[in-house]
């Protein structure tokens, strides 16, 4: 007869063999022994005791969950979970870049001169909408303080303008650099 | 109505709405929210956990924290990690309750949320185990008694150490099986196995510990 699978030896050390198996136990002393062998090493796993803490600790540990709690992240439905800085900052940052370009695209048009562009009235209503813009998003991020800004991923990591600079098109970088001798030649004068 | 105030709706004779407001402190308020929460079965205290009622989660913490306290206690072997374990367990429960659906009893679904998260976070080396108690601890008794006690406590942190030294699911279906007595069925729900998995596992489990034992001076 076939030997006491695994399963049927947790079962025999458990107490639950299937009584048509009883038979090859009895008469087995191979599987008998691994019986005998497992319900040794439960009895011994079994006497190792979680030590009982203190009695106060229940209620810190509720406490501490309670905490715990406290600090998450609102996780309401519906549109409320958009109402949290780690949303709402980078949308934010992005709505700012959305807005940088939509200043610095009509200047490329226009004439160089700066003080040309402040001229053109298209362009004084693009910087009222952008100001406009601005004021939605500084009043978006305007409480945000340095480390939730920084947790947001909006801080500056070393290298990341250069990588930038380097991400430009050709055109744009030949934009940039324009840009860049105006304003020194601007600062200069 | 604002918090520490009950509003009473007494019935007048006249047939019209008389309104008898009663103020409570608030701390009265909040044992009275919490002896109300304490009278609800847990599936009632899941469904006005998952509406945002802190005061029944705290009651499901109350009633289960020791059951996931000790299933981290198995899994880290000291109480400071168990803890964190145990307070990290919850936190998650709390997130997901609005996705547990009752499909099975709410400790189940706590032990599972709890060997998750142990899984996880307890790495397949010997945790770091409260330290036995020195022979000193005993001066003041027999000798033969401390050296007994010193003994059992080392074994103890052996066999200990040899369950965290099992593979993980083997590590989780011995402690569920042994510590707390789970049926296989509800291991294998826990653990997202079958009955004949569960018991395969519990063997193989059973039969490392023997060895490693075996192995120790």
């Amino acid at each position: 007869m076939n030997h006491l699978t695994s399963d049927e030896l947790i079962d025999a050390a458990e107490g639950t063999l299937d009584p048509a198996r009883q038979p090859h136990l009895d008469t087995c002393d191979a599987c008998r022994q691994q019986v005998t062998d497992l319900a040794t090493v439960l009895g011994e796993a079994l006497a190792v005791a979680v030590p009982e803490p203190s009695p106060l600790f229940w209620s810190h540990l509720s406490e501490r969950v309670r905490t715990a709690i406290d600090a998450e992240p609102q996780v309401a439905g519906g549109w409320r979970q958009w109402l949290r800085w780690p949303v709402l900052a980078p949308i934010g940052v992005l709505a700012l870049l959305v807005l940088t370009l939509g200043i610095a695209l009509p200047r490329q048009q226009a004439v160089p001169a700066v003080v040309a562009i402040a001229a053109e009235p298209a362009d004084a209503d693009s910087t009222d909408r952008a100001d406009e813009g601005f004021a939605l998003v500084a009043d978006l991020v305007g409480d945000l303080d340095w480390d939730t800004a920084m947790s947001a991923g909006l801080g500056v990591a070393p290298g990341a303008a250069d990588r930038a600079a380097l991400d430009l098109t050709a055109n744009e970088q030949q934009e940039l650099t324009r840009l860049l001798m105006a304003e020194l030649t601007r600062a200069k004068s | 109505m604002t918090h520490g105030s009950a509003v009473r709706n007494a019935w007048a004779p006249a047939a019209d709405t008389r309104w008898t407001v009663t103020m409570v402190s608030p701390a009265n308020a909040v044992a009275v929210a919490a002896a109300d929460y304490s009278a609800l079965d847990d599936g009632a205290l899941v469904t006005a956990s998952a509406e945002g009622q802190r005061g029944a989660f705290d009651v499901i913490v109350e009633r289960h924290r020791r059951t996931v306290y000790q299933v981290c206690y198995r899994f880290a072997g000291n109480h400071e990690d168990a803890s964190d374990l145990a307070q990290d367990s919850f936190v998650r429960a709390w997130r997901g309750i609005k996705t547990f659906k009752g499909q099975s009893a709410l400790s189940t679904w706590l032990y599972r949320i709890a060997v998750n998260v142990c899984l996880n976070r307890v790495s397949a080396k010997a945790p770091a185990t409260d330290p036995i108690e020195s022979a000193d601890h005993f001066a003041d008794t027999r000798i033969e008694g401390a050296q007994s006690t010193l003994l059992r406590e080392e074994r103890a942190a052996a066999v200990r150490k040899a369950i965290a030294s099992l593979p993980k699911k083997q590590r989780a279906t011995l402690i569920l099986r042994m510590y707390h007595e789970l049926s296989h069925q509800q291991i294998a729900d826990i653990l997202g196995s079958s009955v004949g998995a569960t018991k395969a596992n519990f063997f193989h489990a059973l039969a490392n510990l023997k060895k490693i034992l075996g192995n120790e001076p």
